[in-house]
């Protein structure tokens, strides 16, 4: 991707929300986003949130990051972003987007981006860490090489053509801190939206989360006594003990205890 | 003749001198306003310097001594000549006065010799001030023989003589024209710093002790769009206040603080004396360290900083490398050794507000822990009753808003950690024992705030601070107890700028008072040779150093002392937030103090803070247990069943 | 008065033995009866078989009735034999009344666990009404019967490796239209997840993700952060999350090829925007601690630094350590593990050398398996690990070492 394809990059930005205290912050992986936006230096980075006008406070921590300005598309209460978001992005023709891999409150269901890629007729690819132009010798206009993360800290590598949303996994660069000086002077811009109720969540019912028991894995097959073992057994300070093998029945210890937990071949 | 032509020289050389520190002085005056008591800052001049700074310099006696006979003879040969001036035509006796303190003068200037040319301490600078012996040698030489001649009657020729006093003329205006960057700047501007001092209170005329930080106003958040960027903390020299400007001038560069520096010592990249020396050289449009001739920050050379009066001071190239910045760890060791009274920390402080509050560029688990901390209220990112874990089965008390106790116990962060919480266990126990009346907060305890405010971050302090301050004062309670000295001196002294003000006390006071009243009874005396390690914020920050001593000879230890303990004691490298910050150096902090440990040959060491207890704890290999002060305390106190 | 009939002794209790199926969670009987072995040939010998299964004297005895003959080590024992292989009869569901499509990952061609799990979710909507599973994947459909398959969809071979998922979603939404299930469920796996949010976007649907409890009329998943549960009747595309359901046991089902009016390589004929996916090369020690699975660690045990090295590379492991070896700088910081360091969730922990700070065992309290090899016995590691071996790093890291290059060359 040249320069000139680089340089409109959008962010879109949620309000995250702290697993622990509840509490309104940045949101993890939108945090990252926008630090990937940010490393790419694009000639124009709008940074935009789709939500009700009280909430924007929680949005100057992305403005700490180094924004100088934010868009705040402001809805109702309950509306749903989507559209809104669309019509905004439609408007920027923007080359690339990034958000984070799913939001930290609301439904948190993930499909914003898609529906947006939806919306925008562009290419998504989910859980990127890297992002870049294409370093191919074909490199044509329009293309950006990305690197996606995979479960067990795998890596794949993909060329894009044409406009592009990414989401952001948490293994990408960490975000730069949050400085409180330019969060107060950076400036949230209120654009007024259109948006509809979200007639699906409104009927969807509420509680909070209580943990449930994990599900045990079964063992199957084995002796009655191997599934007696392996049901009531508890796991702490119960280990196997070898006290001073030999170093290569040690070894093979380790070995064999390798294999059996699926980590060797 | 003779005295014309000295008094002429001395009275044109001195001249020299006061314009060049005049001009000199526009460099600090650039930095910021400043609210100054200046008359009375004038008036308590001499008393701070014949009290505070002799009370410093003492501590070295040599040093005390030859002080007093150079400058006391350099001053009174000057106002003799300037006498001898004015009364046209010196008399015999007069002449005789002047050898007299010109002899003293120079007895003085042999004991400079003495020091820079054989005792030759490592602390000390070269440079300009390897010139320092000879100046005060030829000017007090040259003059003494010239005196001499003269209140004998002048038996030497004229030529020699004004050989002579030409030469001493030229010792002279090296020694005054010192104030321009030599070792005499520190007499001029050290002065008008003790007058101008940014903490008056710190002085034997105001408390004694002045240790809280200063807290930095925010302005309304409708004014803060408007703001300039660079008003929060310091980016480059002019934005300190101007009296803090003079106050890094004052420096002569004598190194205590090196040698004091815990940082210096295990080989972090920080040397509060150079660190004085850059803000110094930074004050100059095109500036630059390679002047300066001391030892350099650990690890890195001297003459690749480059700065301005005008330019961001911390920086990979600017004068202060940030690892030299984060380094710190606030314990105000270089602040009690300076002879000069200058506010090191005041000065890191102030530019990692800057750093954190603009830049947010703050290293290592730092940025991690104050996100975590802005969320949750505790550096930890935990849920605030898992604060209370560890008590689960001692059901403390817990003090609602509207409530009263007497003693309410403020645990502090330390009480996430399962080491910390061994040793609050056993001062709940031992309250218990005594049968004290306390509570504790509960979930409405928060952090205090300390390690956000010396890592810079003035805006989440605040926010602790106050929200703290409103949940202590919605409650009655005579005295607040606290095992942390970092929380102590926040609660103490901090908070009384945000509208709190309790009677706070460490948790060593208050069980020497209940051994002391009988409510706690030593029955089993710990008979093992113990050696106390001084938290900084208890000992330097509090001047507390003779309550824990008091409660281990009550329990019975053999208590040997550390080379370097009390107010001069050695951090443990676990304050300022240097843990988070995690600058490597050539050791770690923990284990340089751990050396001092065991040249006492002591079985153990106490400690008095969570703090001090993991870092020292996290020594490797064979060492001296470690042991917080409730523990032996509740050992000792033990009662038959 | 006697019957000219022979009358075969009944032994109930092999019968029931034999209509035993003892795999599962708990054990279930077959309601059919099931050809039982004749059971005259021999005299039961009471005594032989309570021998035979008595696998455990101590502290008190315990009894496998189902072990066969040849564990046993004794004599067969009459009856246990049979009921070892229980044959699952097969469920057939000839006119389904619907269809519950699972779309499946299957990585590498394996059936993954959350694949399975998916299936039983979609059992679940199925028998409540009467419906079929239908499972669509990469390659054939009899490894899927056992997990409760009633029609298969195989994909194109070729897809199995590739990494399109355009052209995937391409072919969900031609099934969609063919076959106007009722639901389609997903595995909420980066994959899996990715492909339903791809169909339920070009269909214009709502994505029920992530679903963590189902039954025919509500299903519930966590929103907001994971501090909320939402509830809704069951939509028709949901994504299943990971451990919510057990797998199905005991069950065969058809697994049969559905007859497909359209070929679902319709697909096809997608343009995709994504291409040139390839798999990269990833060097352990430049993941981070948090997303790794395998963990080598050292403590202030080890001195050879060599070998440590040389292990890692052997093991695919990466590398970390406790915090003093950190500081002494053998391993740069930000491989520290530790309450001051990363706190890790690995799969495996293999410590080497450290004795366990309380901080260093709060950094590990994520792992499933650890595994410390240290000198002292009574290091608090030992006490934490799954298996402990009390010995000299130095000495058991070659060893490792050579045992994992001999296998390797075997």
């Amino acid at each position: 991707m040249t320069d000139a394809a680089m340089g409109n990059v959008a962010v879109l930005l949620s309000i995250g929300r702290h697993p622990v205290s509840g509490r309104s912050r940045r949101a993890a992986t939108d945090a990252q986003a926008l630090e990937m936006a940010l490393a790419l230096r694009p000639r124009r980075l709008t940074a935009i949130h789709a939500g009700p006008a009280a909430d924007a406070e929680a949005l100057r921590a992305y403005l700490g990051m180094g924004l100088e300005r934010l868009t705040l598309l402001v809805l109702p209460e309950g509306a749903d972003p989507v559209e809104a978001l669309i019509t905004h992005l439609r408007h920027l023709a923007p080359s690339l987007v990034l958000t984070g891999r799913q939001a930290e409150d609301g439904e948190s269901s993930g499909m914003l981006p898609y529906l947006i890629a939806r919306g925008l007729d562009a290419a998504i690819v989910p859980d990127v860490v890297r992002i870049g132009p294409a370093d191919t010798p074909d490199a044509t206009y329009g293309k950006a090489d990305l690197v996606q993360a995979l479960p067990r800290g795998q890596r794949r590598a993909l060329t894009v053509t044409g406009r592009l949303i990414a989401t952001v996994h948490p293994s990408a660069p960490p975000a730069r801190a949050s400085a409180f000086g330019p969060a107060r002077r950076g400036v949230i811009e209120p654009v007024a939206a259109q948006a509809a109720a979200d007639l699906f969540l409104s009927d969807c019912e509420h509680r909070p989360w209580r943990p449930k028991p994990k599900l045990m894995r079964v063992k199957r097959g084995g002796s009655a006594l191997d599934r007696l073992k392996a049901a009531t057994e508890s796991k702490s300070g119960k280990g196997q003990l070898l006290i001073n093998p030999t170093a290569e029945a040690g070894a093979l210890a380790i070995y064999d205890n390798l294999v059996e937990q699926g980590i060797l071949p | 003749m003779i005295a014309t032509a000295l008094t002429t020289v001395v009275l044109a050389v001195l001249a020299i001198g006061a314009a060049l520190a005049a001009w000199q002085s526009r460099r600090w005056l650039a930095g910021r306003p400043a609210t100054v008591g200046v008359v009375t800052g004038l008036r308590a001049l001499p008393g701070r310097y014949l009290v505070d700074v002799h009370h410093v310099v003492g501590r070295t006696p040599f040093n005390a001594r030859f002080h007093a006979l150079v400058a006391g003879g350099f001053l009174a040969a000057l106002v003799l000549l300037v006498a001898m001036g004015v009364a046209i035509g010196g008399s015999r006796i007069l002449w005789l006065l002047l050898a007299l303190v010109l002899a003293i003068m120079l007895a003085g200037a042999l004991m400079v010799r003495h020091r820079r040319r054989v005792l030759r301490p490592r602390e000390l600078s070269q440079g300009r001030f390897a010139r320092l012996p000879l100046s005060l040698l030829g000017f007090s030489g040259c003059l003494l023989l010239v005196a001499l001649d003269q209140s004998l009657g002048g038996v030497m020729p004229e030529a020699l003589a004004l050989v002579l006093i030409a030469v001493a003329g030229a010792a002279m205006a090296d020694l005054v024209w010192g104030v321009w960057k030599g070792p005499l700047k520190h007499a001029v501007h050290g002065a008008l710093h003790l007058a101008f001092h940014p903490r008056p209170a710190r002085f034997h005329d105001g408390k004694g002790r002045d240790t809280g930080l200063k807290p930095l106003t925010f302005a309304p958040a409708e004014d803060a769009r408007t703001a300039e960027p660079g008003s929060l903390g310091v980016e480059r020299p002019v934005d300190f206040a101007w009296n803090r400007l003079l106050g890094f001038d004052a420096c002569v560069q004598c190194g205590r603080c090196e040698t004091a520096c815990p940082a210096y010592a295990a080989g972090l990249p920080l040397n509060p004396k150079k660190l004085v020396q850059d803000l110094v050289a930074a004050m100059d449009s095109q500036a630059s360290d390679a002047a300066y001739a001391g030892n350099p920050h650990p690890g890195r050379g001297v003459g690749k900083a480059h700065g301005g009066a005008a330019l961001p001071l911390i920086g990979h190239d600017a004068m202060i490398h940030p690892d030299t910045l984060w380094s710190c760890t606030t314990c105000r060791a270089c602040v009690q050794e300076c002879p000069m009274m200058i506010e090191h920390v005041d000065a890191v402080v102030d530019l990692r507000r800057f750093q954190t509050l603009e830049l947010g560029a703050i290293p290592g688990k730092a940025a991690v822990m104050l996100e975590e901390l802005r969320a949750t209220d505790n550096p930890g990112g935990r849920a605030l009753a898992r604060r209370w874990d560890w008590a689960a089965d001692l059901s403390l008390p817990r003090l609602p808003a509207g409530g009263s106790c007497d003693t309410l116990l403020w645990v502090g962060d330390g009480a996430f950690d399962l080491r910390v919480q061994r040793s609050l266990r056993a001062l709940v126990l031992l309250l218990r024992r005594a049968g004290m009346d306390f509570a504790v907060l509960g979930e409405e305890e928060l952090d205090c705030g300390d390690v956000a405010r010396r890592l810079g971050d003035e805006a989440t302090f605040q926010s602790l601070a106050t929200r703290n301050i409103a949940t202590l004062n919605a409650r009655r309670f005579t005295r607040i107890v606290t095992a942390d000295p970092h929380a102590l001196h926040t609660l103490r002294n901090e908070y009384p700028a945000f509208g709190g003000s309790w009677t706070v006390v460490h948790h060593t006071a208050l069980l020497l008072e209940l051994i002391t009243t009988g409510a706690l009874t030593v029955t089993k005396p710990v008979g093992r040779s113990v050696t106390f390690h001084d938290p900084c914020y208890l000992g330097r920050y509090n001047g507390e150093i003779e309550a824990p001593r008091a409660l281990l000879d009550a329990i019975g230890v053999e208590r040997r002392e550390m080379l370097r303990s009390g107010l001069r004691s050695s951090c443990c490298g676990g304050g300022g937030g240097a843990p988070l910050t995690d600058v490597s150096g050539e050791r770690r902090i923990p284990d340089v103090r751990m050396e001092h440990v065991r040249e006492t040959g002591a079985a153990m060491v106490a400690v008095a803070c969570p703090n001090c207890a993991l870092m020292l704890e996290g020594v490797v290999g064979p060492r001296p247990e470690v042991a917080e002060i409730a523990e032996l305390v509740l050992a000792a106190t033990e009662t038959a069943r | 008065m006697t019957s000219p009939q022979i009358r075969h002794r009944v032994d109930p209790r092999a019968e029931r033995a034999a209509r035993t199926i003892l795999t599962g969670q708990r054990p279930r009987l077959l309601r059919q009866p099931v050809a039982t072995a004749t059971v005259n040939e021999r005299r039961r010998d009471p005594r032989a078989i309570r021998d035979a299964a008595l696998v455990q004297r101590q502290p008190r005895p315990r009894y496998d009735w189902a072990r066969d003959a040849a564990s046993a080590g004794t004599t067969a024992a009459v009856g246990v034999a049979v009921a070892n292989a229980p044959v699952i009869p097969l469920q057939v569901i000839a006119e389904p009344a619907y269809l519950v499509l699972a779309m499946l990952d299957r990585p590498g061609g394996e059936v993954s666990e959350h694949d399975r799990q998916v299936i039983a979710a979609a059992r679940l909507l199925a028998d409540a009404g009467g419906g079929a599973v239908v499972t669509v994947a990469t390659g054939s459909g009899e490894a899927l019967a056992e997990a409760g398959s009633d029609r298969h969809v195989a994909l194109p071979d070729g897809w199995a490796d590739d990494y399109v998922p355009e052209r995937r979603a391409a072919a969900a939404a031609a099934l969609m239209a063919s076959l106007s299930p009722r639901h389609i469920l997903f595995p909420d796996s980066p994959d899996g997840g990715d492909l339903a949010r791809r169909v339920a976007a070009a269909a214009g649907e709502r994505l029920f993700a992530g679903v963590q409890s189902l039954g025919p009329d509500r299903a519930t998943r966590q929103s907001a952060g994971g501090s909320l549960e939402t509830g809704h009747r069951p939509t028709r595309l949901m994504t299943v999350a990971a451990d919510a359901f057990a797998p199905l046991d005991g069950v065969r089902h058809e697994a049969r090829p559905l007859d497909l009016a359209t070929p679902v390589v319709a697909g096809e004929e997608v343009l995709p925007r994504l291409g040139c996916a390839r798999r990269l090369a990833v060097d352990p020690d430049a993941l981070s601690l948090s997303e790794t699975d395998f963990i080598l660690s050292a403590g202030n045990g080890v001195t050879d630094w060599q070998s440590f090295a040389e292990l890692g590379e052997a093991l695919g492991a990466t590398r970390a350590g406790s915090r003093v070896v950190c500081d002494a700088g053998h391993l740069p910081r930000e491989r520290q593990v530790g309450a001051s360091g990363t706190v890790v969730s690995a799969r495996c922990y293999l410590a080497f050398g450290i004795a366990g700070a309380p901080q260093h065992l709060q950094g590990i309290t994520g792992v499933k398996h650890v595994i410390a090899i240290n000198t002292d016995l009574h290091a608090e590691m030992i006490k934490r690990a799954d298996l402990s071996i009390v010995a000299d790093a130095q000495e058991i890291m070659p060893a490792l070492i050579r045992l994992i290059r001999e296998r390797r060359h075997d």
